[in-house]
This record gives C-alpha cells, sequence and structure tokens, in this order.
C-alpha cells in the first residue's frame, strides 16, 4: 500500500511560496510537479513569455493562465531586421490583443519586439486595461503617433513608454499633447525612433516638468541641442538619459548651460542618441563620465581622438555602444581605462565601402579582451581578422557569454594565413564554456561546426552565413549542441540531408532559419507532414513550390515548434508544409 | 569532391545547384538516385517518399533520415573558396547593398549611416561651390585608406602637408624616417598620373583617386594603380 502524505500544505500556503518564484523556467517546473501545484500554479501565474507569438494561439494561454498581468510577445524571425523576411509576413498582434482585451481586464504590462502593431491595437489597448503600465515596442511597426495619442489620452497609470527601434509612422508630434495634464506618472519614456521634426517641444518640456518620477529619457533627433539643457534642469532625477541630434554652433553661453544642466543630474548613469555630434560640444557632459556605466555613441560620427579622449573620462563604463571611429587606438585606451566594461559593441561607419576607412582591425579586439577582465557580450564589425587574434580572446576572456563577429566581406580568410577561421572560432567555443550566443562570419569550414558540436554546450543561439561545405556542418550543430534553441542560416551549402536526420532535434528548439541554402521543397514537405509538432514554413517569392520540381531548393524555410498548429494568417509567399492546412484564410 | 556549388549572391540558385552534389560521403545512404537529380528531371514524387515510408510510424523518436554522418578521410583537406569570388570594383558603387541583408545591419542604422554620407556631400564646407568633393587616399604599404574632401584644401602645399600628417599618425616613425613619397591620382579618363602639372582648379575637377607612392631612389615611381 503507498503511503499517503500524512499532510499537504493549503492551497493559499503554496500560492503564496509560489509569488516568490518568478522565472519561466522555475515556474514551469512547479506547475509539473503534480496535479493539484499546475492548478495553482496557474492560477497565480502573472508575467507570460512567449517567444515565439505563433508557437502557441492567445486562447490557449488564456485558458491556462487566466490571471496573467504581463504579457511579452516575439513575432518575426531575428533575420527580419536585416530584410530578409519580406514583407506582410506575419506577426500581427491584434488576435492577442482583441483576446486579452475580454480575458484580462487588469492587465499592466505589454512588451512586444518584431510583431506589427496597428493603430487599432493600440487603440484597443488604450480602451481594455485600466490599469496599463507598461508599453514597449521593440523593433515593431505598423502603427503611427495616431495610436500613440490614443494611449497617452487614456492609460492614466501609465509609467513606460518605450518604442525602441520602432518604424512609426510619425504624422504628427501632437500626440504627446494627449497626455493630459492629470497626468504625472511617466518613469520611462523612449521616443528616440521617431522621425519627423516636429516633436513639439513644449508639449514634451511641460509633461517631463510634471513627471517627477521620470527616470529615463530618450528624446528622438529632431530635439536640438539647445532646447537639452532645460529639459534636463526640468529632469535632474534622471538616470538614463538619450540626446538628439547633438550640434549647434558653438557658443559658449549653450555650452556652459548645457555643462551645468548635465552636472546638475546627479544619478545620471546611461547617455545615448548623440547624432550629428560637434566635438567641441562633448565636453559637456564631462561631469556625468565617472558616473556613466552605459554609452551609446553608435550614432556618434566623431573621429578616434575625440572617442578616446571622451572614452578615457568615463572609468565606470560598463556598455559601450560606439562606430568603428574609435579605432584600435580607441579601444586599447578603452582596454587601460574601463575595467568594469561588459559589453562592447562596435558597428561599422561605412558598411558598404570596399575598403576600411577607419583604422579598426583585430587589434582593437585583442586588447579589450585583454584589458577587461568581466567582458561578456561582444558585437563587432570588422575588415579583416585572424585566428591567432581569435584564439588569444578566448584565452583571455572564457567568460564571454556573446560573442557575435561580423568580418564585413563575406568568405573573408585569416589575413596572416589565409586559412579559415575554425581554428579561431574552435577556440572561442572550446574555451567560454558559457557562450550562449554566437554569430559566425569570414572563411569557415565543417570543421567549425564539428568544434561547436563537440564544444558548444550552453549555445542557445547561432548565427551562420557564407559558410561551411556540406550537410555535415548542419549535422554537427544539430546534433552536438545541447542547449541550441536558435538556429538561423544563410548561404550555407545545407540541404535535406543534416535536416531530415535530426529532424527531432527541432522540437526541442524555437525555430529554425534557412535562407539561400539547398533545402529541398520535397524535404519541407516531409518534415511538415511528418512532424506535427512543427510548423514548416517556406517562403518562396517565385510562385507556389509545388510548381516546381520536388527537388528544387526552396528559398527560405522557417521550422518553429508550436502546439497552436499551422497559422492561418500566412501571406500568400509563404506556404505550410503541414498536411492537413489545406485551408488558408486570404 | 566539393559538393554543393555555392552560390555567392542571392540570385536564386539554378537547377545546376544539385548536379555537383556527390552523396558518396555519406555511409549506408540507399539514396543513389538523389545522384541524378536535376530540377527539371523527370523527378517522381514516390521514389522520395517511399524510401522514407518505413519510418511514418516512428517519426517523433527516429529521424526521417538515417546518416552515418562520418566524413570521408578525403575530406580532411578541405579546398577552400577563394577569399573573394565576387569584385565590387569601384567605390563610387560602394553604397549600394550588394548582397540583401548583408552586413547584418539594421535599416534604421543604415540610414543613420547614409544620411551622414549624403548630409557631408549635399552640405558644402564653405569653399565656394559648394559640394564636397570626396577621394579615396592610399599610402604604399599602409592598409587602410582615408577619404577625404578636396574641398578642403587649397593648393597642393596644403594638401600634401595634411597627408603628410595623416598617414604618419599611427605609423612608426623609423619606417617612413629617410623615405621620399610622391603623390599620384587617377584623373576622369583613368589614367594615373604625377599630381602638381595642372592648376589646383582643374586638378580637384578631374581628381578621381590619390595614391601615395614611396619612391625607390635609384629609380623613378612606378605610376600606376596597384
Amino acid at each position: 500500500m503507498q503511503k499517503r502524505l500524512a499532510y499537504s500544505l493549503p492551497d493559499e500556503v503554496l500560492e503564496h511560496v509560489f509569488s516568490f518564484i518568478q522565472s519561466d523556467k522555475d515556474r514551469n517546473a512547479v506547475s509539473a510537479v503534480c496535479k493539484s501545484w499546475y492548478e495553482i500554479e496557474r492560477w497565480c501565474r502573472r508575467k507570460i513569455f512567449v517567444g515565439n507569438c505563433y508557437a502557441v494561439s492567445p486562447g490557449m494561454v488564456i485558458r491556462r493562465f487566466p490571471e496573467v498581468r504581463s504579457v511579452e510577445l516575439k513575432g518575426k524571425p531575428h533575420f527580419a531586421d536585416f530584410n530578409l523576411v519580406p514583407d506582410g509576413w506575419g506577426g500581427y498582434v491584434l488576435p492577442w490583443i482583441a483576446e486579452m482585451a475580454g480575458a484580462y481586464p487588469w492587465l499592466e504590462a505589454i512588451r512586444l519586439k518584431r510583431m506589427v502593431v496597428t493603430d487599432e491595437s493600440l487603440e484597443l489597448i488604450a480602451k481594455s486595461f485600466k490599469n496599463f503600465k507598461v508599453l514597449v515596442l521593440s523593433s515593431c511597426e505598423g502603427f503611427s503617433t495616431d495610436g500613440l495619442a490614443a494611449i497617452a489620452a487614456s492609460c492614466k497609470n501609465l509609467r513606460e513608454l518605450d518604442l525602441r527601434e520602432s518604424d512609426v509612422d510619425d504624422l504628427s508630434g501632437h500626440w504627446l499633447s494627449n497626455f493630459p495634464e492629470t497626468y504625472t506618472s511617466m518613469v520611462s519614456l523612449n521616443i528616440s525612433c521617431l522621425g519627423s521634426d516636429e516633436v513639439s517641444i513644449s508639449a514634451l518640456e511641460r509633461l517631463v516638468s510634471r513627471c517627477p518620477n521620470l527616470r529615463s529619457l530618450r528624446l528622438n533627433r529632431a530635439v536640438p541641442l539647445d532646447k537639452i539643457a532645460n529639459i534636463l534642469r526640468l529632469a535632474p532625477q534622471l538616470i538614463e538619459f538619450g540626446t538628439g541630434a547633438y550640434s549647434a554652433e558653438l557658443r559658449s553661453d549653450v555650452f556652459s548651460n548645457l555643462a551645468g544642466a548635465f552636472s546638475n543630474c546627479k544619478e545620471l548613469k546611461s547617455l545615448s542618441g548623440f547624432w550629428d555630434v560637434v566635438p567641441d560640444y562633448l565636453p559637456a557632459i564631462y561631469s556625468v563620465c565617472s558616473r556613466l556605466t552605459s554609452l551609446n555613441l553608435s550614432y556618434a560620427t566623431i573621429q578616434s581622438p575625440d572617442l578616446l579622449k571622451l572614452v578615457s573620462h568615463c572609468p565606470s563604463l560598463q556598455r559601450l555602444l560606439v562606430l568603428d571611429y574609435i579605432e584600435d587606438s580607441g579601444l586599447e585606451a578603452l582596454a587601460s581605462n574601463c575595467k568594469d566594461l561588459q559589453e562592447l559593441r562596435v558597428f561599422p561607419s561605412d558598411p558598404f565601402g570596399v575598403e576600411p576607412n577607419a583604422s579598426l582591425t583585430e587589434q582593437g579586439l585583442v586588447a579589450v579582451s585583454l584589458g577587461c577582465p568581466k567582458l561578456q557580450s561582444v558585437l563587432y564589425f570588422c575588415r579583416r581578422m585572424s585566428n591567432a587574434a581569435l584564439v588569444t580572446i578566448a584565452k583571455n576572456r572564457p567568460n564571454l557569454t556573446r560573442f557575435r563577429l561580423c568580418i564585413i566581406e563575406p568568405r573573408t580568410a585569416d589575413y596572416l594565413t589565409l586559412e579559415p577561421f575554425d581554428i579561431g572560432f574552435g577556440a572561442i567555443v572550446e574555451h567560454c564554456k558559457d557562450l550562449r550566443r554566437l554569430s559566425l562570419s569570414g572563411l569557415l569550414t565543417d570543421l567549425v561546426f564539428e568544434y561547436i558540436g563537440t564544444y558548444a554546450k550552453k549555445l542557445e543561439m547561432l548565427s551562420v552565413a557564407f559558410a561551411g561545405d556540406s550537410d555535415l556542418g548542419l549535422h554537427y550543430v544539430l546534433s552536438g549542441c545541447k542547449s541550441l534553441r536558435k538556429l538561423e542560416i544563410r548561404d550555407c551549402p545545407f540541404g535535406d540531408k543534416a535536416l531530415l536526420a535530426n529532424a527531432s532535434k527541432l522540437e526541442t528548439m524555437r525555430s529554425l532559419w534557412m535562407s539561400s541554402c539547398s533545402v529541398s521543397y520535397g524535404a519541407c514537405k516531409l518534415l511538415g507532414q511528418k512532424m506535427p509538432k512543427l510548423n514548416a514554413e517556406v517562403i518562396d517569392e517565385r510562385g507556389p513550390p509545388g510548381s516546381r520540381p520536388e527537388s528544387c531548393p526552396v528559398e527560405k524555410l522557417y521550422i518553429y515548434r508550436s502546439v497552436a498548429g499551422p497559422r492561418f494568417d500566412m501571406p500568400p509567399f509563404v506556404w505550410t508544409m503541414n498536411e492537413d492546412s489545406t485551408l488558408r484564410l486570404s | 569532391m566539393s559538393d554543393v556549388e555555392l552560390q555567392l549572391c542571392l540570385a536564386l540558385p539554378t537547377p545546376d545547384i544539385t548536379k555537383g552534389f556527390n552523396s558518396n560521403n555519406y555511409h549506408g545512404l540507399g539514396f543513389d538516385h538523389l545522384k541524378q537529380t536535376s530540377c527539371f528531371g523527370d523527378r517522381k514524387k514516390r521514389d522520395f517518399e517511399q524510401a522514407l515510408g518505413n519510418f511514418s510510424d516512428e517519426c517523433n523518436a527516429m529521424p526521417l533520415l538515417l546518416w552515418s554522418g562520418q566524413p570521408n578521410e578525403e575530406d580532411d583537406n578541405h579546398k577552400y573558396r577563394n577569399k573573394r569570388t565576387f569584385t565590387i570594383d569601384d567605390m563610387n558603387d560602394a553604397e549600394e547593398d550588394k548582397v540583401v541583408g548583408w552586413p547584418p545591419i539594421k535599416s534604421w542604422r543604415k540610414r543613420t549611416c547614409h544620411h551622414h554620407h549624403h548630409h557631408e556631400r549635399a552640405a558644402g564646407n564653405g569653399n565656394g561651390n559648394g559640394r564636397s568633393i570626396y577621394v579615396k587616399v592610399k599610402m604604399e604599404g599602409v592598409a587602410i585608406a582615408r577619404k577625404i574632401d578636396m574641398r578642403h584644401y587649397h593648393s597642393y602645399q596644403h594638401l600634401t602637408n595634411s597627408l603628410i600628417s595623416i598617414f604618419t599618425k599611427n605609423k612608426k616613425c623609423d619606417e617612413h624616417y629617410n623615405a621620399r613619397y610622391t603623390l599620384t591620382y587617377q584623373d576622369k579618363e583613368g589614367d594615373w598620373l604625377v599630381a602638381g602639372d595642372i592648376p589646383w582648379n582643374d586638378f580637384i575637377t578631374t581628381v578621381q583617386r590619390l595614391k601615395i607612392l614611396r619612391l625607390n631612389l635609384q629609380t623613378q615611381p612606378q605610376t600606376g594603380p596597384e
């Protein structure tokens, strides 16, 4: 006879205990313990993260978790950032908002990434959620300032409005005036992506002056330099600030006013913006530099000497985004000055130029890897690299968790040895045992994938372009990388074999993207038909794949696991390979 | 032995892409018919599914294809592709996208860069006629080329003085100690000439590129693009 538990904890106690468990992973584990824990847990889950909006339907989420307060959704695949996903592909948020409007009247936060948001969706949000507090639209599109006006007018408790990197139809700057005079709760406002010149500065100033809790303010390019001082004086409590265009005729009164305003902000830790920088105005921020932990100069087209000087004033820097104008010399200065640096991103100032227009090479990255013991996250665009440098970086910085290298010219070889970068990236995955994200570039054979499959056991996301020789490469990755969740591949000679041989692996991943590879229509169909837990979608703008022979490679393939079955909102150039979806709503 | 011929640009793969496909590298496959595949061949749908019919019931646990995935011995000596198999030869075209979505930079960032370049092109810098004239300057022995705006300068002397300071900034002095250089330029007709012979104003309207060549003291400098 089985022993029964002498007692069990009352539901309220369990619920209270669960309330301390925030992470999704832990919550999922809790819900799998037993039926009663599943029930209790689902009623008290407040935050939902859906990494792929098509992996589950809004109805399923709502049925399981009836009391959610915060929803985070991601839509398009990552390569949409680089124009590889045609317009109209999908990722519409409206169906989610529509269902949540009824089911979650107390919803407080919506965070979206790479989704299509319409003014209608925004209006629905404004109308439906009385206690709405947080709206983050990251790399979203499809909406205009009219939608924002609706949010401003209705959301009395709004704390956070963050439009980072979204593509907004900027119809008028007057939407800011829609925040009523009684509205005072803004904590974080990011409008840096807004395009027009029509931002109503006075509305902005009035808003800032009546929001005493404002801690993060990121302005757009159109806000002129001479307005910044006033805004800063209205919000000296700011922790994060993004300027507009940082240029004006050099005038000492404007300069000293600006410098004074910055020095007044005793808690300022993060600066960004800096479009169109006039170097002579940079010293205005020197008073805050010693406290700065985050600096985004990735729009600042200033030259190396100015960048070097600036960076030397910032010993507390943890995060730096910058253009390659910083050059190796600037990175060497960074390495000696900024011992707390955790994240570095270097973007190309002239990405399509044939020859380098700044003296930035692998040396800069090597210097930073040596000098900055806490460096964890790297995004680096450069034009030359060597295996020796990569090996050095790997040995210097085994604590790297994100390493994205973009050698601008596809298939560039090691400039010293003319060899592929297999050894170099091999060293990275071998030494950096906690590596979670990796982007490859340069000349690479199947060997690099063998290394990755062998060593990269914690790798969750891998981006591959113009690499490999054969299906073996893909096979190594799919069979070796235990933690892999997202794999995106373009222009590689990977075909059916590795994909089909590792089909069940795909069910353990969020998604796989393959474009300009050699996967045949036949293989896609097979995957779609034999793997019901996967949605296999072919994106092909040449017309129906069925009009071509089965062996013909498809343009683009996107496979993702889903419990919702094939989606119904596919545009004409997307075909589902799943058997039972002959119906398509056009 | 190399398997699939790689398409270098995003033009859609041609039917020939499967012709070179050699499945000999994969043992125990039984997919010989794939070798004869061509897109416009007489392929029947049935063949493909027949071969995999065994797996229909067990697909959840088993791969859809049994493949040993072991490389041949021969594969160890990989033949590398050439470093560059396509050329972008004219710097004036450099701003165009040659490959969709590469380098992987978000569009708004590209717009910002582009904006900057256009901004510079459109705005003059006060030397009369307004429009900037950008040319690339390369110095023999230095990997990094520079871009300069000819409108910044008003004479050959001014130009050469500036170039000296730009190029010796990061170089060790002793490399250039006692070296002599000459400034050459490529004109509108594509010819490479020694700078200094024509009036300055004519020079800035015809110059396309600049190259600083090291003078070999025994012989005359070679004039030519490389």
